[in-house]
């Protein structure tokens, strides 16, 4: 790897560091410390039902585009305890942490 | 047909001048995708979405995509071959992609540079490859493209042959066997051979009440094998073998009754040794089957592509870094969708999507010089059993100790859920068809 | 496509009858003595009932487990008129409500459910205090413009209050029509477009029609927020 290369992932890292629990180049093997993917990464997951960057028309399911927070936290939390009953919204809702949730609710709210 | 070392050849020695350059003004970065499927199409409208300043170019070589996604309901009519057409226009016109409709016949990965039938030489930063799979026809003695494409169908790649067995399936004669075979593992859509047979069972139905599916299987399992069979039982009386039939809710019993769709499994005697294209009669390990309409799902591997530009290892799949999906065998080219070897990703057009997404970040970082972030994906498809029975396959893929893993817990439809939530489910594997083509393809 | 096509023909034949906005043919809508004795035959709800089939019936995962959505886009039920409920039941199973994918979804959430069935939810919601939802906060000139509306209308426009018929706290039930108090803004912006658009017709003789189209959006959007806000807090 050149050193200028070294110098970005270094760097980065750093940042990442600062926002994540875990060191964010390579994964370890302890599943406590898997560094966590952005907000915009774990959303992008989401756009095949519920719109590219969750803006959907009148479409059966819930656009995400600016949705309040705590809405969206709310939501992902009943669903994945079984609260608020879904076909499938509870085994996506299992696959990511409370953070990750907050994550994701923080990217929705912003976008326009 | 070139061979694979022409293949790289036609690449080579391309260069100079001709080329389309890769970097055209400075740090405008090039980035090529070779195939405009799901997987190629979500990447170059991603990359455009991550950084508008990137050029994209998709080389694809159909100037319309057609669907193979729920593409099973044209055999019952439910939608019409057209309605599987896929524009390209938005990809063009909303992101400023562009697209050359040609094949591709070289690949130069020292010079970065590919080569189409139309002689246009193009340049690449970053490659990305979503070639598909190839079906294998040959791989079942009797079977080939000619007998696919006249006498046999597939249908497992849209389009003549997809017509092709709705024609002939309405053309049926009453109290005839509609015969589907089954694929070994790996191959595209895993739920997508059972949920034709029960799409094409709640047709005959209606249309041919005394008519038969009989799926043979190389297999002993499918993923949502347990909601789909309960899907079977419920609406044409199917007979749920045992192991199942212990899982299932109190009160399914079988009739015991002869039931219009039956599965014979490998344990049974299910795989297939050799078909006869004229007379469609069928040998598996059971004994012959004679079929009045086959519908044969062969085999699959690497879309061919692959294999010219030295994509692929023994398996006949592409190995891939997990992290970013670029090709483990030529650096700068990054291979997605269900040519691309995902460990516990199962084969489709979701997976594709997702893939095309962290791959198409990837790239950005990759060029902006920043380390790529943690990876997620997803894999969430809905399945019909009937017209109104929903059911579905929800997963979430990580990292972990170098692969690509599943986050452990429920993934299926519960065999307790309530017709409220499988008439629910139905509904939104409707919808589901128009956003995700949408998040694609507008 | 076929479907398209024949819809396209029925505009075009219910042309001279549809004048201007219609985009989709509107079956004919209903009289107000039809309305009257759709209700009169309303069965008697049971509000225990009601509540079990609010979670059975998946009702609750989209319009929420005492009637408040959990999403603004969908609409809050709580406190709302039964037999509104109840007849927007009917409509949605019947396919009088097509307006949009998410009518379509309705009908088949409510395919094959009874008109006792359809009376129970319709009891439970209208058991159920409104609660005030989310909604942008109204400047002074705003929410007087907005309560301008609501309790004197506009005669220029011929506009009538809305209050005399959804009531001085928009609650309902005059001349068979739904609580507006704690409506989501998203639902109650949606429903006016829909009426505006012609795609809703199951209104007795197109009479919400006709006020929604004479308002400005600005003004739809406004009085959204003001009802919704006329909730319990």
């Amino acid at each position: 790897m050149g050193s200028l290369m070294k110098i970005w992932t270094l760097s980065f890292a750093a940042l990442a560091a600062a926002f994540t629990p875990a060191h964010a180049a390579e994964p370890t093997g302890r599943a406590m410390a898997a560094p966590a993917p952005t907000g915009e990464a774990m959303a992008a997951t989401c756009a095949a039902c519920h719109g590219t960057r969750g803006k959907l028309g009148t479409v059966e399911f819930v656009p995400l585009a600016g949705m309040p927070e705590t809405e969206f936290v709310r939501a992902m939390r009943d669903f994945k305890s079984g609260k608020r009953q879904s076909t499938l919204m509870g085994h996506v809702a299992n696959g990511f942490s409370d953070s990750e949730v907050r994550a994701m609710a923080r990217y929705f709210v912003n976008v326009k | 047909m070139l061979n694979r070392r022409d293949f790289l050849k036609a690449g080579a020695g391309l260069a100079l001048a001709a080329a389309l350059p890769a970097r055209a003004a400075a740090g405008t970065a090039h980035v090529v995708i070779i195939g405009g499927g799901v997987g190629g199409a979500t990447a170059a409208k991603y990359l455009k979405l991550y950084n508008p300043a990137l050029r994209v170019t998709v080389i694809e070589g159909n100037r319309t995509y057609i669907r193979p996604y729920g593409s099973s309901e044209v055999l019952t009519g439910h939608v019409s071959m057209d309605d599987l057409n896929v524009s390209y226009d938005a990809l063009k016109s909303k992101y400023g992609v562009d697209f050359v409709f040609d094949t591709v016949v070289g690949f130069d990965p020292a010079r970065k540079l590919v080569r189409t039938a139309g002689k246009q030489r193009i340049a690449y930063d970053k490659l990305i490859v979503s070639p598909g799979i190839s079906l294998q026809y040959q791989a079942i003695p009797g079977y080939s493209a000619a007998v696919a494409e006249t006498r046999a169908p597939s249908g497992w790649i849209p389009g003549s042959q997809t017509a092709l067995l709705a024609k002939q399936l309405k053309a049926m004669r009453p109290g005839g066997s509609f015969v589907l075979v089954a694929p070994p593992a790996p191959y595209r859509c895993p739920p997508g051979p059972y949920e034709r047979a029960a799409l094409v069972t709640e047709w005959m139905r209606r249309h041919n009440p005394t008519g038969k599916v009989l799926i043979l299987d190389p297999k002993d399992s499918f993923v949502t094998d347990a909601t789909m069979q309960l899907g079977w039982h419920r609406l044409y009386g199917y007979n749920i073998p045992d192991d199942y039939l212990q899982d299932m809710p109190a009160g399914v019993k079988n009739s015991g009754k002869p039931s219009p769709i039956e599965w014979v499994r490998a344990k049974d005697g299910g795989t297939v040794e050799k078909i006869d294209a004229r007379s469609l009669v069928v040998t598996t390990h059971q004994g012959e089957v004679r079929a009045d309409v086959l519908n044969i799902v062969p085999p699959m591997k690497a879309g061919k592509l692959a294999f010219d530009m030295g994509l692929t290892d023994a398996s006949g799949w592409c190995p891939i870094d997990r992290r970013t999906f670029e090709s483990s065998v030529h650096k700068d080219v990054f291979v997605i969708g269900d040519a691309s070897i995902a460990d516990a990703m199962p084969k489709s057009g979701f997976s594709a999507n997702n893939q095309a997404k962290v791959t198409a970040r990837a790239v950005v970082d990759q060029l902006a010089g920043r380390a790529p972030g943690e990876p997620v994906w997803e894999n969430t498809c809905y399945a019909l059993a009937g017209p109104d029975y929903g059911l579905f396959v929800a997963d979430v893929f990580r990292l972990k100790d170098g692969k690509i893993a599943r986050v452990p817990g429920e993934r299926y439809l519960p065999l307790d859920a309530s017709m409220a939530k499988i008439r629910l489910a139905a509904a939104y594997q409707q919808a589901w068809l128009r956003t995700f083509t949408e998040d694609c393809f507008a | 496509m076929s479907r398209f096509y024949f819809l396209a023909a029925l505009v075009l034949a219910m042309n001279s009858a549809n004048a201007g906005h219609a985009e989709l043919p509107a079956p004919r809508t209903p009289s107000v003595n039809e309305v009257r004795s759709t209700l009169a035959s309303m069965p008697r709800g049971d509000v225990q009932r009601g509540k079990q089939l609010n979670q059975s019936l998946m009702c609750a995962s989209c319009h929420g487990d005492a009637g408040t959505a959990p999403t603004r886009n969908w609409a809050s039920l709580a406190g709302q008129r039964a037999a509104y409920t109840y007849k927007s039941l009917l409509d949605f199973q019947s396919g009088g409500r097509h307006e949009n994918d998410r009518a379509t979804l309705m009908k088949v959430a409510v395919q094959g459910i009874s008109r006792q069935d359809m009376a129970d939810v319709a009891t439970y919601y209208a058991s159920l205090p409104a609660v005030a939802t989310p909604a942008p906060k109204l400047d002074a000139a705003a929410h007087a413009r907005a309560d301008r509306l609501a309790r004197r209308g506009d005669p220029a426009r011929l506009l009538t209050p809305c209050a005399s018929c959804h009531g001085a706290a928009g609650q309902g039930g005059i001349n068979e029509t739904p609580a507006l108090a704690g409506q989501s803004v998203g639902s109650f912006v949606r429903t006016m477009q829909d009426y505006r658009a012609g795609k809703r017709n199951t209104d007795a003789n197109q009479g919400m029609r006709q006020f929604a189209e004479r308002l400005t959006m600005q003004e739809v959007r406004e009085l959204a927020a003001y009802y919704a806000r006329l909730g319990k807090k």
